[in-house]
């Protein structure tokens, strides 16, 4: 059983191994989880745990997730990416969604960095202002 | 009504402004209290986070890739997944004279059901003691009105004197003495119309306790109309470990708040030792590694960053002070136990309470060897200085010498005489609880007592012939009680004066 710790070490040494230019290579993850599951190593479960939760902070922290009331049309969503890539650099992509509870405006998360310009966000603002 | 609207327009332009970014995390694990929650990359140590409902809570633990947050009330609501926003503020409580005669709990919110308090100031709960330069030392005192702790270990204001015995030795009585004495001498001075008299504002955290006891105590202050000058802080035994972590740092951010306008305060932290355990049990679920009887590494500044925190100001910022009085409570008389010698070491000295004593009816039990002040001698009223100097060393030397005595009956005058006179000092140290003595009726008694005046009363009389003279003084020599008051000191017409009264009543002083 390898403790907690000695897999988060092991799977931080791996993703480090499989970055490329500063940006996640996710093909290198695939042939490290193909590789773990195929020798089973000690511990391998928890390091795949841990492997899986830190490739997915470090995908999410390249993926700006756009919501927004209706469907943005391809003009916004260029203007949208661009603002965001002039901001956060030229890796950011952008993944796209419909919200229709948002009322109006957009809602854009990078990481744990949020963007909240939708209608809902500012009648909450709002609500706490006068409770 | 047309200013609600234009406050709702302003405020409505004022969401009108480009859209904030805002930092926020995912709750991954819940329990206990405790959250961690992955995100929040941006949050800093001791910040608030916003939980989904409302609720709040402070960061503690920061780590790669998760923080590991406190929850500031009920968090059954809260489920994994849900979103957690930081919010770039420090935990704050309400301050300000309007918390007075009220009781709230660790995060300032009212629990006595007198409505809601309009404070108008916040003050962060952990903040840094005032450094070097705008203190000045201890030079007033904090009239405790228990005679034995004011003639021989006196408190001075901005001091720290710990309470320290075993269960049910009377700590608690001790420091609500204190409270309802300094409420005492507020009054009088008020009545009396003295504008040079700076008020002694209380607080009273309660961590930890039965709620009955808080109750009582509360019931105590408001019977001895203390509340006024009181606030209440409860963080009790049915709170989480969380809020009785946090209620002291409420309760000095409160009193800090009087230091810091110029104003005196007096804390009590009752009890340390139950804030420890407190602490601990939030920092084993945090998984912070533990060390010498599970508690964390940092016990030891848990108490002293908010022992530090009491201090007396120089006049240039204010003159203000806070007195803190902590009680730790031992286990079968160890003082050499983690968190009492941590506290003992942090305090400018400690008033040691003894089972023993209290159970052969010396109350306050008073272990006159362990208990020192160390900077309050300095603080003392000239009065008492005068007629108390000898007294502890008195009292030490009979202890020493009873213990001796016990073996054998024959004594030569000299001993048998110091075994007397501490016998009788014994006796005068005895008082019943929540009856705090004015000064200068310490000071009478002492004097009388440290010149021989009850040499030839009789032991079991002592108390008798104390409160009559008491009485006397009170009713019949008023002038003599308000010379040495006013003053402070023992001038040579008052001592001529204060001889001949103590003479006039012992000629008429019958036991009965």
């Amino acid at each position: 059983m390898k403790s907690s710790k000695e897999a988060l070490r092991t799977a931080r040494q791996l993703i480090e191994a499989s970055m490329v230019d500063g940006k996640l290579d996710l093909q290198k993850v695939r042939t490290i989880v193909a590789k773990l599951v195929e020798k089973k190593p000690r511990g391998y479960v928890q390091v795949a745990d841990q492997l899986g939760r830190l490739a997915r902070l470090e995908v999410e922290k390249n993926m700006a997730r756009v919501e927004s009331a209706i469907a943005l049309d391809e003009a916004t969503k260029a203007t949208v990416l661009n603002d965001l890539r002039a901001k956060y650099g030229s890796q950011i992509e952008a993944e796209y969604s419909v919200d229709p509870d948002l009322i109006g405006g957009m809602r854009i998360r990078i990481g744990s960095d949020v963007w909240d310009g939708s209608v809902k966000n500012r009648i909450e603002r709002l609500e706490q202002l006068f409770s | 009504m047309s200013n609600i609207l234009q406050e709702l327009e302003s405020e409505i332009a004022g969401l009108k402004t480009s859209v904030a970014k805002t930092n926020v995390g995912v709750v991954r694990e819940i329990g206990d209290g405790v959250a961690k929650v992955e995100g929040l990359s941006d949050v800093m140590l001791n910040e608030m986070v916003e939980f989904p409902g409302g609720l709040y809570g402070l960061a503690l633990n920061l780590e790669e890739t998760e923080v590991g947050c406190i929850l500031l009330g009920e968090g059954r609501h809260v489920k994994e997944g849900d979103e957690v926003k930081s919010t770039g503020k420090l935990f704050s409580v309400p301050v300000g004279k309007e918390m007075l005669g009220r009781v709230v709990d660790a995060l300032g919110n009212p629990i006595d059901g007198k409505g809601a308090i309009n404070a108008t100031e916040n003050y962060p709960v952990e903040k840094i003691a005032p450094g070097i330069m705008p203190r000045q030392s201890v030079n007033q005192p904090v009239q405790t009105g228990i005679m034995a702790i004011d003639a021989m270990v006196p408190v001075g204001r901005g001091q720290r004197e710990l309470i320290i015995g075993d269960r049910s030795t009377g700590k608690t009585t001790v420091a609500i003495d204190t409270i309802i004495s300094q409420s005492n001498i507020n009054k009088a001075a008020k009545e009396a119309g003295d504008d040079s008299y700076k008020p002694m504002y209380s607080i009273y955290v309660a961590v930890g306790q039965k709620l009955a006891n808080v109750a009582r105590t509360i019931a105590t202050l408001e019977e001895a109309g203390a509340m006024e000058y009181t606030i209440v802080v409860v963080a009790s035994a049915s709170d989480s470990a969380t809020n009785q972590y946090l209620a002291p740092y409420a309760g000095c951010a409160m009193g800090e708040w009087f230091m810091q306008n110029g104003m005196d305060a007096l804390i009590v932290y009752d009890d340390l030792s139950k804030h420890a355990v407190a602490y601990r049990e939030v920092s084993l679920v945090l998984r912070r590694p533990s060390g010498r009887e599970a508690y964390p590494g940092d016990v030891f500044y848990l108490h002293s960053r908010l022992l530090e925190r009491s201090a007396r100001l120089s006049d240039a910022n204010g003159n203000g002070s806070l007195t803190a009085l902590p009680i730790v409570e031992t286990q079968a008389g160890d003082v050499s136990a983690y968190i009492p010698t941590n506290v003992i070491s942090i305090t400018d000295g400690q008033i040691y309470l003894e089972t023993d004593l209290f159970y052969k009816g010396i109350r306050p039990a008073i272990s006159v060897g362990l208990s020192v002040s160390r900077v309050g001698s300095s603080a003392q009223t000239k009065a008492i200085k005068k007629v108390a100097g000898t007294t502890k060393l008195d009292l030490a030397q009979f202890r020493e010498l009873q213990a001796f005595a016990q073996f054998g009956s024959d004594l030569d005058d000299k001993t048998r005489a110091q075994i007397e006179r501490g016998e009788r000092i014994v006796e005068l140290f005895k008082q019943d609880q929540y009856s705090p003595i004015p000064m200068e009726v310490e000071v009478v008694v002492l004097f009388a007592m440290q010149n021989g005046y009850f040499d030839d009363v009789d032991v079991e009389n002592i108390k008798d012939c104390q409160a009559k003279l008491q009485e006397f003084f009170t009713t019949r020599k008023d002038a003599i009680l308000k010379a040495i008051r006013d003053s402070g000191k023992l001038e040579d017409g008052t001592v001529s004066d204060l001889k001949q009264a103590i003479e006039d009543f012992k000629s008429g002083y019958k036991p009965e």
